[in-house]
């Protein structure tokens, strides 16, 4: 812990922290909400919804800049009375730990699914939640250390998409843009929800300096998210049909359990195994948000104690939703939520601090 | 402390800083004049003191025989006062003069040492002449090289300072002397090279040794556990070398060495996990060279690591992943296997285990016989007897022979460990337990600190410009630059002309 009041983040670690939380399981269902929303050349929009991304974190940049990196929490309690904002801090909590919660049961569910149908999956829930309560003790610096780790563990599966090759043929993504789709505002939803992520740097500002190069760092962050998520999409549609891409549940898990060497096949749950590795920090790092705010509201409580009651909430909780369709449900409002939270949070925050310069404007005249 | 308290302070952070540390205790008083009767008393029950009395000249000497030279002994203090000439002994005395001491505490310490102990009338000298029996200089047994210098560090303090200073020429070569438990009083010598090292890591470890209060220090990697940033982690916090040539590579990187009297291992620090994967030969080998063996060492790692649990967990939970064409091998050798593939692979690597430590053990001669046996139960019997399949045998010892691959044996030793420990998580767990110890074992890396600085680097905090002398051993005229995790003030270390 001590080293975290040193340490300030370094403009690496953040871009990779933040692109490590972005990625995540949606990865793997993006390209067929992308065929069903979307249609032929759906990927394309990936590129629009990371622009809108970008704007969301400039947005963000200028609460960074114009709060010259106080930390959100110094922000508001400057303004706003404490006992006001123990109820918004509460419902952040809430929607940030559950965020974390689902996003783990949903990878553990499919993990489930695919290669141990009969085992109760709360018991690698309680493996995955242990390895996350234990990242959550060691502090952000260390959270970004380990992150720059696991995403060197985790990066060189993008080569696996050189197998595809030789499958994907340019006529599968046809010159129609955007034929046979059926848009919703859900399902946009839900395609924005696979960027989310992004939006915890908001509780980042206190441990980062001048030479984090904050902003920079972020939307870098954020523009590896996107292309990677565009360049897996375009292989996706290359290599099956949009009608084949419509049907299938995990067209990204299907494409990796055609990859075979002389000495081994189907090595989908294992390469969705190393999937975890960026999953962890998408749950862990909601899991931190959640945790900042509750050191926020009760100030006396050790970190650690706070950290594990949060793990321990959310492990009970996961316990409600049984399919993998329900944990879909929640996600998809929870991820709504969210999106309200990323655009707003900011909004607010901005409002709070003009008023603040308007207050303070006279005394300097 | 009632267990509400406990369980309050696990919960409530504490209002104030507490400190239940006491006050440094008071320096020994010190003053007392050194007498014979005192220095006598000291040492009763010692049958080893040695007293000599010579009533006609007023001189006594007391002194340890087996810790002297005899040599110097006789011709400086003995020939003269058995000569019996008054002028020889008064010439001797005038000799010691400067070695005149005042301190009842300093002399019992120096004679201690191997000093010897002269009483003249009211005067007290001590004379050293320690030279205790030594074992000569010999070839590393555990970081044998093929090129390169062959010699290694002795059990004795000087010796080894010595082989260190023979190849460092330089005055900036500072030497700080430290003694280390209340009983043992062993000396420890940190080594550093001024402008060219931190001071902070001077400082830090000097602090470290001198908080150690504990009866007695054996060996350098006793020591080295007791400054260690986290105790309880498996992984070592400072690199040890038996090898002058890699202590003093490290002295002109701009880190700290120490050495400690009576081992044979020299410490280096501050230490990465990736230093560990380095050997001396590296540097004697041309550069590609260099770099493949140091891929290798990584990838060595890998296997060790894995394979077995890998095993594990495809013949428990993955059968799919096997090709068509070995499946048919591994399931007609599985088939006579009454086991689970995790008891089966347990046994195996428990016996892998045994041996190696029989072998270590045991005399050359026998241990090569330990291996003849083993190689045979285990190779060709175990498998005749159904007891293990073939593929589990290949596995097994292709992640043992990897493991002797990773130059220091500390750390071989604890990632051989942690294999147990992923080969269960994979037997219940499949992939995703396998999955998950490595994530484990990154987690516990990250937060990992050897003096203060990251136990990763240079890939957290991320300094890619590191990484041509730790992932591959580029050429020389590449290697400009001392290691960032030094912080050294002198950051370049080569200016030779590409």
């Amino acid at each position: 812990m001590n080293t975290e009041t040193k340490e300030k983040l370094s403009p690496f670690h953040t871009t990779i922290l933040v692109h490590m939380i972005q990625t995540g399981v949606m990865a793997l269902i993006l390209p067929q909400l992308l065929a069903e929303t979307f249609g032929t050349n759906g990927w394309i929009t990936v590129l629009g919804f990371g622009l809108i991304a970008t704007i969301n974190i400039l947005l963000i940049g200028a609460v960074y800049k114009l709060g010259k990196g106080r930390s959100i929490f110094q922000i508001l309690e400057q303004s706003i009375p404490k006992f006001m904002l123990v109820p918004v801090y509460l419902a952040l909590a809430i929607v940030w730990s559950m965020l974390g919660c689902m996003a783990g049961k949903e990878y553990i569910l499919i993990f489930q699914m695919y290669a141990f149908p009969t085992t109760d999956p709360m018991e690698f829930k309680f493996i995955m939640d242990l390895l996350v309560f234990w990242l959550l003790t060691k502090g952000l610096y260390n959270i970004t250390k380990a992150s720059t780790v696991f995403f060197g563990l985790f990066v060189w599966m993008f080569l696996l998409l050189f197998f595809f090759y030789t499958d994907f043929s340019w006529s599968r993504l046809t010159p129609f843009l955007f034929k046979g789709g059926h848009f919703t505002y859900l399902e946009s939803m839900d395609i924005y929800s696979s960027l989310l992520g992004y939006e915890v740097v908001l509780l980042m500002f206190a441990y980062t300096n001048k030479k984090t190069k904050f902003v920079k760092s972020v939307l870098i962050g954020n523009g590896m998210t996107t292309l990677t998520y565009s360049y897996l999409s375009i292989v996706t549609f290359g290599v099956f049909s949009l009608e084949q891409l419509k049907n299938k549940a995990f067209p990204v898990l299907e494409m990796l359990a055609y990859i075979r060497f002389p000495f081994m096949e189907r090595m989908e749950n294992l390469l969705y195994g190393f999937v975890l590795f960026t999953v962890l920090f998408s749950i862990l790092m909601y899991e931190w948000c959640a945790l900042e705010v509750l050191k926020q509201i009760f100030p006396k409580l050790k970190a650690n104690f706070l950290a594990f009651i949060v793990m321990l909430t959310c492990f009970l909780i996961a316990y409600i939703p049984k399919t993998l369709n329900e944990v879909g449900d929640w996600l998809s409002t929870l991820s709504m939520i969210e999106s309200g939270i990323a655009f707003g949070l900011p909004i607010l925050l901005l409002v709070v601090l003009m008023f603040q310069k308007m207050g303070r404007s006279p005394a300097h005249e | 402390m009632t267990f509400s308290k406990a369980l309050r302070n696990m919960i409530v952070k504490e209002s104030a800083s507490q400190t239940n540390q006491d006050d440094q205790s008071p320096p020994e008083q010190d003053s007392k004049p050194p007498t014979l009767a005192h220095t006598l008393e000291e040492f009763v029950d010692c049958s080893d003191i040695t007293h000599r009395t010579f009533p006609d000249h007023q001189i006594d000497l007391v002194y340890f025989d087996q810790l002297t030279d005899k040599d110097k002994l006789s011709r400086h203090i003995l020939s003269p006062l058995l000569s019996g000439s008054d002028e020889d002994v008064a010439k001797m005395v005038k000799h010691l003069q400067p070695f005149k001491t005042t301190s009842s505490k300093t002399l019992i310490l120096d004679v201690l040492s191997g000093g010897i102990a002269v009483f003249h009338g009211p005067d007290a000298y001590v004379f050293d002449v320690y030279s205790p029996e030594a074992r000569a200089i010999s070839q590393s047994e555990t970081e044998t090289v093929i090129t390169g210098p062959h010699d290694a560090f002795t059990e004795q303090i000087n010796t080894s300072l010595a082989m260190i200073r023979a190849r460092l020429k330089s005055s900036h070569l500072k030497v700080i002397k430290l003694s280390v438990g209340e009983v043992s009083k062993t000396d420890v010598y940190l080594l550093y090279i001024k402008d060219i090292v931190n001071m902070k890591f001077v400082e830090e470890a000097k602090k470290r040794i001198q908080q150690i209060e504990v009866d007695a220090i054996l060996d350098t990697n006793m020591l080295i556990q007791y400054m260690d940033d986290n105790k309880y982690s498996i992984f070592p916090q400072y690199l040890t070398s038996e090898r002058p040539d890699a202590i003093v590579s490290k002295l002109v990187a701009g880190r700290v060495a120490g050495i400690v009297d009576g081992s044979p291992s020299v410490l280096s620090l501050p230490t990465s996990f990736f230093e560990f994967f380095s050997s001396s030969d590296d540097y004697y080998q041309r550069w590609i060279l260099g770099s493949a063996i140091r891929l290798l060492r990584f990838i060595a790692f890998v296997i060790t690591i894995s394979f077995t649990a890998l095993y594990v967990s495809v013949t428990t939970f993955h059968y799919e992943m096997i090709p068509e064409n070995l499946l048919m091998t591994l399931t007609e050798s599985r088939s006579r296997v009454p086991f689970p593939p995790l008891y089966e692979a347990l046994l195996m690597e428990v016996t892998i285990e045994l041996l190696r430590e029989a072998g270590a053990r045991l005399p050359t001669k026998i241990g090569q016989t330990i291996g003849i046996v083993g190689g045979i139960v285990i190779g060709q019997a175990a498998v005749q007897a159904g007891l293990t399949s073939n593929i589990l045998i290949i596995a097994v010892a292709s992640s043992a022979i990897a493991s002797f691959v990773i130059p220091s044996y500390v750390m071989s030793a604890s990632i051989r460990l942690i294999r147990f420990g992923l080969i269960m998580l994979a037997g219940f767990l499949g992939n995703l337990g396998l999955v998950f110890g490595i994530a484990a074992i990154v987690i516990h890396l990250s937060g990992l600190t050897s003096m203060g600085t990251s136990y990763l680097n240079p890939v957290a905090p991320f300094k890619p410009k590191d990484w041509k002398d730790i992932f591959i051993r580029a050429p020389f005229t590449a290697l400009r630059e001392r290691p960032s995790q030094s912080s050294s003030p002198n950051v370049m270390r080569n200016k030779t002309k590409e």
